[in-house]
């Protein structure tokens, strides 16, 4: 039973390679969890972030944008193969993070917020200026699909597993951060700036570290999106975008990396319920959030492992 | 390193002003290595601000701070601690976000010699968990030393507060330092408590670790110090050795008052 | 137009946006000083305020009537929230507290959806009749009821924190809450009027402009993110620096627009405001 509470994950991982084959999901269905996907891997990126390194940021969809228009206009304008461009999309947002990161960090709260959100403004009315290489407002049309190794990946059941492929790697790679020397610098910051720094932390390189890993996973999310959606608009990257984000965190549970990915998943395949309430459906999900946070505040990851610990009785510790 | 009875921190001229206000004024000593020295005085004489001042929280107006023959003056915080200085707080400031365990707090006081990148992090695990057997095998006898090992993963909220008080120690003692800066460590602590964190602070000491306590329990203070100093108003009031101090007619007036018969605990 | 009519006439588009950002920046300052809370749910009374008023006038309700229940309505609002939904979120960390306030401002947003749908509204002109010429350029009636309003306004939240003992008792609790509560100043009671302040300001705003604008259930977005920056800018926590901002944002924005680019007028004020936060981090007023 111990061992069912340790790795009911990769009951969670067996439950994405089957679904495809077992439920056979129209092409609809695989790109909502196509969608949730993409998301999972921005929430996780800001989960670091804000979550451990106790960062706010609402303006975490400008790397998404990075990402995306870096890979739609290298490869729709100038020929560069998805990968290429992704890699291309990947160091541009990390140096961008790494340039802003120092001035932009060492804002607190309500200034960081603030901040973060101009950022996301920023980039996005230069995407709207600068029409000629971004297609301004109307949008970047005729993006490829994606292609590793000559493969295209045109089918929703392909791209389907590479995206949930990559959403694996990331949550992996995020736990191993999290759990590591690095991560405990960033628990440590969250906790007491000050306390961190009497031992040798140096928070403004830590919080910029941090910084710049969600960049680059939020900047990987942006290009699986463009080559999956092979149009993009300026509207997908706003403010709007970033707070979502903070939503998805929320409800899921932040600081848990989990909870972030169950946050996102849930307010992607939300729709799927609320979309026969039509109007309803944004007071919906308003009402839903405010009782998370009055009544759940560990978020629904909370409730899950409250769950499973009522299933599986605590052993030992 | 420094030779044995040499000044391991010298302080010299020292002034912080808040808002125009002198919070210290010229104040100067030194600490030899390998001493435990005390320092004291009323409440609001300017100790913490000095120890903030020396550890680089809040440093000083002016004056300088030579920490074995280094000024550190204008370093950051976290460059002053990897040269070998550690602390503890006041008012407990231990590490509690994201579940972190009472082990967690002590294994970040391995920072400064892990050096955790991303990148290695991310890609090259082997160095890192090598590393982290060693810290965990160490910090654990640390915590065995201010015997508080079975609680290891508990969460630090948890703990009494002795015990975190203790915590706060072993996650001090963590970063390998040559120099202990400890801001009212026996405060809240019970007699029995303050008996058994005087033990260790000797043990502390017979490792070669040169201590600058501030404290207000006198007895604590006698039984321990090789060597006082005594702040008042921001100012140096006296220094000198624990009898001389206690004998001290403008100290008794200021500060010491009713506590002065601790003073003849050792004598 | 000559040369001059047109920068008259940036001048005079600039006021009106900029009196509009004013007035929201100095509705967030006043929750903000009073909760250290700033509430991103503050565009969705914008919103609420100008289509409250957009029905009522339109079912034949006088409009200084319609102006008044409309701005109580609002302030029962942020009363009400204030009660049941910021009041039980004491001791969260920030991000929670903010998370709450878009939270609120989804549902707002939801529920105008709901009551006037997705179309726009346009509400008529306080008064009827021709925009003034002043040096060639045309100064419509209902900027100068905007201009009125907000110095109108103004002047009341300064006769009341100044002058009034609940508005002196509001700023002791925002300096200090704990030695507030210990002068026998009922934080609560504060709180609650500082939300219905800062509401029925909120709504006062977006009724003012609805003559000018198409108000829709999204309106409330962009001014309330505007209001923040003039916020920011006039150092979160100052009355007078927020109005300061919120005009001198909005003339920017309108020279910018009409001079040089409308294209990158945005980035330009955005990167002022990332420039204020980094480099006077205390708001572009405050001394040192």
């Amino acid at each position: 039973m111990n061992a069912l509470k340790r790795y009911w994950w990769l009951i969670l991982l067996a439950a994405i390679a089957v679904y495809p084959v077992i439920g056979k999901p129209s092409p609809y269905r695989s790109g909502l969890l196509i969608f949730a996907g993409i998301y999972i891997i921005l929430a996780v990126g800001l989960d670091l972030l804000m979550g451990y390194t106790g960062q706010i940021s609402v303006g975490h969809a400008a790397f998404f944008a990075v990402g995306a228009y870096t890979s739609g206009i290298l490869t729709a304008k100038y020929g560069f193969s998805p990968a290429a461009a992704m890699g291309v999309g990947v160091v541009f947002s990390a140096t961008l993070a790494f340039l802003t990161g120092r001035p932009v960090l060492a804002l607190k709260e309500y200034y960081l917020a603030m901040a973060t959100l101009a950022f996301n403004e920023i980039v996005v009315t230069l995407i709207i200026g600068f029409e000629g290489l971004t297609g301004g407002a109307s949008g970047l049309r005729d993006i490829p699909p994606f292609t590793i190794f000559g493969f295209s990946l045109l089918n929703h059941l392909h791209y389907y597993y590479f995206v949930w492929t990559v959403v694996v790697l990331v949550i992996a790679s995020s736990i191993a951060v999290v759990r590591s020397p690095f991560g405990r610098a960033l628990i440590a910051i969250h906790s007491d700036e000050q306390a961190a720094r009497s031992f040798g932390v140096d928070c403004a390189k830590y919080k910029t570290r941090a910084y710049m890993l969600a960049a680059v996973y939020a900047s990987i999310a942006g290009s699986l999106f463009a080559h999956y959606m092979g149009f993009i608009a300026p509207d997908d990257f706003g403010i709007l975008t970033s707070i979502n984000l903070l939503v998805m965190l929320f409800l899921g549970g932040i600081g848990t990396i989990f909870g972030p990915a169950l946050g996102a998943l849930f307010l992607k395949l939300l729709p799927e319920i609320t979309y026969q309430f039509q109007d309803y459906e944004l007071l919906i999900n308003g009402i839903i959030l405010i009782v998370v946070l009055v009544f759940f505040p560990r978020g629904l990851f909370g409730i899950f492992t409250a769950l499973r610990n009522k299933i599986v009785p605590r052993m030992g510790k | 390193m420094m030779e044995k009875n040499g000044h391991i921190l010298t302080i010299s001229g020292v002034t912080k002003t808040f808002d125009g206000v002198r919070a210290l004024d010229d104040v100067s000593f030194s600490v030899r290595s390998g001493d435990i020295k005390a320092l004291i005085g009323p409440n609001g004489a300017g100790k913490t601000t000095l120890l903030n001042a020396v550890s680089g929280l809040n440093p000083p107006t002016k004056g300088s701070v030579l920490f074995e023959g280094r000024d550190v003056v204008g370093l950051r915080t976290d460059q002053i601690a990897s040269l070998g200085m550690s602390r503890t707080f006041q008012l407990i400031r231990l590490f509690t976000i994201n579940n972190a365990t009472v082990l967690d707090n002590v294994l970040l006081g391995a920072h400064m010699h892990l050096r955790p990148t991303l990148l290695e992090t991310v890609f090259l695990r082997g160095r890192i968990k090598r590393q982290e057997r060693e810290a965990t095998a160490k910090a654990m006898d640390l915590l065995k030393l201010v015997g508080i090992e079975k609680e290891a993963h508990a969460l630090p909220g948890e703990l009494s507060f002795g015990s975190q008080r203790l915590l706060e120690l072993a996650r001090a003692l963590m970063t390998g330092p040559r120099m202990l800066l400890l801001d009212e460590p026996a405060s809240g602590l019970n007699d029995a408590e303050v008996e058994e964190f005087t033990r260790l602070l000797m043990t502390i000491k017979q490792q070669g670790i040169t201590i600058l306590i501030v404290e207000h329990n006198m007895k604590l203070v006698m039984n321990i110090a090789d060597d006082i100093i005594v702040l008042d108003f921001g100012r140096k009031l006296a220094e000198g050795p624990p009898s001389a101090i206690c004998a001290n007619p403008d100290v008794i007036e200021a500060y010491l008052g009713a506590q002065s018969k601790e003073c003849g605990v050792t004598q | 137009m000559s040369d001059i009519s047109h920068l008259v006439q940036f001048l005079f588009s600039g006021i009106t946006v900029g009196s509009v950002y004013a007035l929201i920046a100095v509705s967030l300052v006043i929750v903000y000083k009073v909760s250290q809370l700033i509430c991103f749910a503050q565009g969705e009374f914008f919103v609420f305020g100008a289509l409250t008023m957009t029905t009522l006038v339109s079912k034949g309700v006088p409009v200084p009537l319609a102006f008044f229940l409309s701005i109580i309505i609002a302030m029962a609002l942020g009363a009400l929230i204030q009660q049941v939904l910021i009041r039980p979120m004491k001791n969260t960390s920030v991000g929670a507290l903010i998370v709450m306030t878009i939270a609120i401002s989804l549902a707002l947003r939801g529920l105008a959806l709901l009551i006037w749908g997705r179309e726009s509204h346009v509400l008529p002109p306080f008064s009827r009749g021709e925009p003034i010429q002043v040096l060639g350029a045309a100064l419509q009636l209902q900027i100068l009821w905007i201009v009125g309003i907000t110095t109108v306004v103004l002047f009341l939240i300064w006769f009341f924190f100044e002058k009034t003992p609940a508005g002196i008792a509001m700023r002791a609790c925002a300096e200090n809450p704990y030695g507030a509560s210990l002068m026998g100043i009922n934080t609560q009671k504060t709180t609650l009027v500082a939300w219905a302040w800062g509401s029925g300001i909120g709504a006062l705003a977006g009724m003012a402009v609805a003559p000018m604008l198409f108000t829709q259930y999204t309106s409330g977005i962009m001014p309330m993110v505007k209001g923040f920056i003039a916020m920011s800018i006039g150092g979160l926590g100052s009355i007078v620096g927020s109005v300061i901002a919120g005009l001198l944002l909005g003339l920017v924005e309108s020279y910018t627009i009409g001079l040089i680019s409308s294209k990158f007028s945005d980035t330009i004020v955005f990167a002022l405001l990332m420039a204020v936060l980094v480099f006077r981090p205390n708001g572009l007023f405050s001394r040192s």
